[in-house]
Order: structure tokens, then C-alpha cells, then sequence
């Protein structure tokens, strides 16, 4: 409790890596239960890596001389490159995948394993990686300013009012797509639309947490919250709710133990879910012998 | 049924349409008039191209070729009311039934607005009209299959349709099921005097049922009223057998 009393502190050194941590845990989950619901899930793993991939890139034009470097600006910097490498990449993905045909694992895996190559080359060939870069790529959430936690913030919540906003076309398009097409919807602009707040999301997330830590938010919330949700509703808050709830105690557990934040995050949802599995399994085990009885 | 709620008008005009995936033409020649108030059964064998040509008639499939026209109804573009194969809906979505039905207020309520007490009251009525009351807070995903068509039917019927077209909707339902979900059709097509397009592989339930039928075999359509196509010579000629 003593630790959560100062990490709660207003004077607390690391309030704004605490805020972010919050943010990432509530508002991902949010996006990840479409990519659940729309069997996207590897896309949950690729889409981070080509994020950093993208960051990396941004970077090593500044090293190679080809833009000028953006001392003050840099979290702006690798906003654009993860943005430009997310959102082209998530639109031709679920373009493939909309239309069939070829292995969609097998072009997630690809597109995976090329980005985490490529991030790895990039990082070696440019001297800014052994300093600022590695730790963004690596989710080190240490030193957040209130410029970038504002600007964080702004975008998750754009993501999240616009997720509200439209939640009803966003259901029919991903759930029924034929009869949005008989009730006159434009579904390739629910789609997109929909794909490029799940890549606007990915990329704040990235570079707030780093892939690891993005995609275990996108994935494990919404499977545990999958486990237990009557409706639409239900997914969502309780996805979100387990998110937001893990971020915290998660940055407790750490801060308290001296554990990097984002593995000790991505431990504890792991256990969550295996503990929502369990009570589940033993739930329906009780409920048929209540049945048999 | 109602004989005297089928008129003359049309609500349908099919011309010299191809149809088909891509490139491959399953119905190469489609000229096909549906009569207001109608209803009609799809009749044909697995790969005939039934679903095909619902889904053509219905916007998600483009023709390959030829014209398609729906009729307008009071001026404006008539309401399509769909109710798609069961299995096509993917289980994982947690919704409930009432959540289903819900969605055919899609049409009437723009994007970002809330869907108002109204429209879900209409709701919950469409599910008592098929029989499914009950069934409002369960999810749709573990419901039986005759209970699910009787949900997607109140989902149809809650987009307020001129029109309704349906998928296979007795497909791998038990009989008492199938004589269920088709009694609720009949009576939804007597008391609101809709126009009916059923797809269906079950000979027997379109001949108890509909007025009409289409009839597809080896890439030709056949259409006429089923007392003249579904009689015993007419169907022996058709599947080239006898039957005993």
C-alpha cells in the first residue's frame, strides 16, 4: 500500500511513466479485442515490430544526414516513422487478408521477422541507437515528459472516442459484413478507418512501451476478458478494465522489486490469465455438477 | 397465403445477367421479374449457384454482366432485409441475441449517433414476432440452430425490409425446427405483405411454402409458379429420373 500511496503522489518522480503505463494498459486493449474478434491476432505481433522497424528508420536518417537532427523533437520524429511504417502496413495486411488466398500466418510471420531484422541492422548501423534509441525500442519508460504524455494522451483519446463513436459500424462491418453491404454501408471506409486507428494506436503504444509490451496489451486483456463477456459491452470494459488494473500494479510490483516495468507488466497479465482460465474451467466444472445433481 | 397481397408490380428486374465469382460465370444469362408480395422459392443443387445469385441480387457480389434493378418503393430505394447462412457468422463475437438484432438499426441510425430507445423497443418486438423473445439476453453463439434463424429472421425483419431475402434458413435444422422458423415466415409475409426470395436446397418446404419458384439446373433458370414446375413430370424431367 506504501508503495501505491507514492507512486500515486503527485510529487512522484516517475507520475508521467506511470500515467503512460496506464494509458497503454487501458486504451490497447480496447483496439486489441477488434483484432480478437477479427482473428487478427498475429497481426498483433507484427504490426509492433514493424512499428519499431519504422522508429529505427526514422532514426537512421537523421544519423545518415538525409533530415537534420530534432534534438528537442525527437519523440515527434519517431511518431512519423512507426506512423508511416504501421498504417500502410496494416491496410495492404488486412487488404490480403480480406481477400483470401495465400497463408495469412505465413505473411504475418514474414512481415515479423523482415522488421525485427530490420530494426536489429538499423539500430547497429546508426551511433544514436547505443544511446536514446534502444531504450524507446525497448519500452524503457523512464523519462516521459509532459510534452510527449500530452501527446500521448491526445491520441489515445482520439483513438478511444472515435472507437465509441462509430462502435456500432465498427461491430457490423467486422461481424457481418455482407448485411453492412445491404444496409448501404461503405465498408471499405468503416474498414480502413477502423485499421487506422488500430495502427495509430500501435504506434503511440510502441513508442511508449516498445513491441513486447504493446502486443501483450493488444493480446492477453481480450482473451481473458473473452473468457467471461456476455456482449459487446462487457468485452470491451472488462478487456480495458483488466488492462488499466495490470499497468498499476504491474508498475507497483516493479517499482517496488526494481524490475524493468514492461516485462514484470506483461508477467503479470500472463498470470492473470491463466488464473481467469482456471476459475473459468472450475466455474463450468461446478455449474455441471450442480446440473448432474 | 394471401393471394389477393400479390400484385403485378414489380419488385425486380434481372437482364441478361452473368453471374459468378471473378472470372468464373456460374449463371451466364439471369433474366429474372419478381412480383411485389411474392414469394418465392430458390431452388437448386449444392454449386448450382443460389447463394451466388442472392448475393448478386443483393449488392455483395457485383454482376459480371447485365443490369440489375430494384424497384423503388414510395420514391426512395426499397429495404433489403437479409438473413444469412448461420454458420457464415463467426462464434467468437461475444453478442447477445438482443445485440444481434440490434444491428439492423444500422440502416435507419447514422454513424455516431445513439441508438434510441425506439429503435431498441422495435427490437425486442421483432424478436417476440419470430418467436424469440426469450432469447434476448442469451448469446448468440450458444444458441441451437433453429433458435439462431429465428434471431437472424427478427434481425431481418428489424431493418424494416420491402423486401426480404433469405439464405438456406431451415439448413441442418431438425424438421420441427424447419416447420417453426417456415410458420413465422409465412405469417411475416402475410401480416406485412412482404416480397419473399428464399433460398433453399428443400424441395419440400419450398412446395408447402412459397407461391413461386426459380429453379436452377446445369447453368439455366427456370421460373414459374410452383404448382406448374413442381409437379412430379416437371421435376422427372428436370433431374433426368424417375421417381418411385
Amino acid at each position: 500500500m506504501d508503495t501505491l500511496r507514492e507512486i500515486l503522489s503527485p510529487n512522484f518522480l516517475l507520475r508521467n511513466s506511470i500515467y503512460i503505463s496506464l494509458l497503454v494498459g487501458l486504451v490497447c486493449p480496447l483496439v486489441g479485442v477488434y483484432l480478437t474478434l477479427r482473428r487478427l491476432i498475429f497481426m498483433g505481433v507484427a504490426l509492433p515490430q514493424i512499428s519499431s522497424c519504422g522508429v529505427a528508420f526514422a532514426f537512421s536518417l537523421q544519423a545518415w544526414g538525409i533530415i537534420p537532427h530534432l534534438h528537442e523533437r525527437e519523440h515527434g520524429l519517431a511518431f512519423i516513422g512507426s506512423t508511416l511504417f504501421t498504417l500502410p502496413t496494416i491496410l495492404v495486411l488486412a487488404l490480403m487478408a480480406r481477400r483470401g488466398g495465400g497463408s495469412v500466418e505465413g505473411r504475418l510471420g514474414t512481415v515479423y521477422v523482415l522488421a525485427g531484422a530490420w530494426s536489429i541492422l538499423l539500430l547497429v548501423t546508426n551511433p544514436l541507437g547505443e544511446h536514446g534509441l534502444l531504450d524507446m525500442l525497448k519500452g524503457e519508460i523512464i523519462a516521459i515528459s509532459n510534452g510527449d504524455l500530452m501527446w500521448t494522451a491526445g491520441s489515445f483519446g482520439a483513438v478511444v472516442l472515435t472507437l465509441f463513436l462509430f462502435r456500432k459500424e465498427f461491430l457490423l462491418v467486422s461481424f457481418d459484413r455482407e448485411m453492412a453491404i445491404t444496409l448501404q454501408k461503405n465498408v471499405v471506409f468503416w474498414d480502413a478507418l477502423l485499421f487506422l486507428l488500430i495502427g495509430l494506436a500501435i504506434s503511440m503504444a510502441v513508442l511508449s512501451v516498445g513491441p513486447l509490451v504493446a502486443f501483450g496489451f493488444l493480446l492477453i486483456p481480450p482473451l481473458t476478458a473473452h473468457l467471461f463477456a456476455r456482449n459487446m459491452r462487457q468485452f470491451a470494459l472488462l478487456a480495458s478494465g483488466i488492462g488499466g488494473a495490470t499497468a498499476l500494479v504491474g508498475f507497483c510490483l516493479a517499482y517496488r522489486w526494481d524490475y524493468p516495468v514492461g516485462p514484470t507488466d506483461v508477467a503479470l497479465l500472463g498470470v492473470v490469465y491463466f488464473l481467469s482460465f482456471a476459475v473459468k474451467k472450475f466455474w463450468g466444472f461446478c455449474s455441471q455438477a450442480t446440473g448432474r445433481g | 397465403m394471401a393471394a389477393n397481397s400479390v400484385t403485378q408490380e414489380l419488385v425486380l428486374k434481372l437482364e441478361h445477367v452473368a453471374v459468378g465469382y471473378s472470372r468464373r460465370v456460374i449463371l451466364p444469362d439471369v433474366n429474372l421479374h419478381l412480383r411485389r408480395g411474392s414469394f418465392t422459392g430458390l431452388l437448386g443443387a449444392n454449386g448450382s449457384g443460389k447463394s451466388t445469385l442472392l448475393k448478386t441480387i443483393l449488392g455483395i457480389l457485383p454482376p459480371l454482366q447485365g443490369c440489375i434493378a430494384l424497384v423503388p418503393v414510395e420514391g426512395r430505394a426499397p429495404v433489403l432485409g437479409y438473413m444469412p447462412q448461420r454458420d457464415s457468422l463467426d462464434p467468437i463475437y461475444p453478442l447477445s441475441s438482443f445485440e444481434i438484432v440490434l444491428m439492423a438499426a444500422c440502416g435507419r441510425v447514422g454513424p455516431g449517433r445513439i441508438v434510441n430507445k425506439t429503435e431498441r423497443d422495435f427490437a425486442r418486438h421483432c424478436l417476440a414476432e419470430t418467436g424469440a423473445a426469450d432469447l434476448s439476453p442469451k448469446m448468440f453463439a450458444q444458441l441451437s440452430g433453429g433458435q439462431k434463424q429465428r434471431v437472424l429472421m427478427a434481425r431481418a425483419l428489424a431493418t424494416k425490409p420491402d423486401f426480404l431475402l433469405l439464405d438456406e434458413p431451415t439448413a441442418g435444422i431438425d424438421a420441427q425446427a424447419t416447420h417453426a422458423v417456415m410458420e413465422v415466415l409465412k405469417q411475416i409475409h402475410q401480416q406485412h405483405r412482404l416480397t419473399v426470395l428464399l433460398v433453399s436446397h428443400d424441395l419440400a418446404t419450398v412446395r408447402q411454402y412459397a407461391e413461386d419458384v426459380i429453379w436452377l439446373h446445369e447453368g439455366r433458370l427456370l421460373h414459374g409458379a410452383v404448382g406448374e414446375l413442381l409437379t412430379r413430370d416437371k421435376i422427372e424431367e428436370l433431374l433426368s429420373l424417375q421417381l418411385h
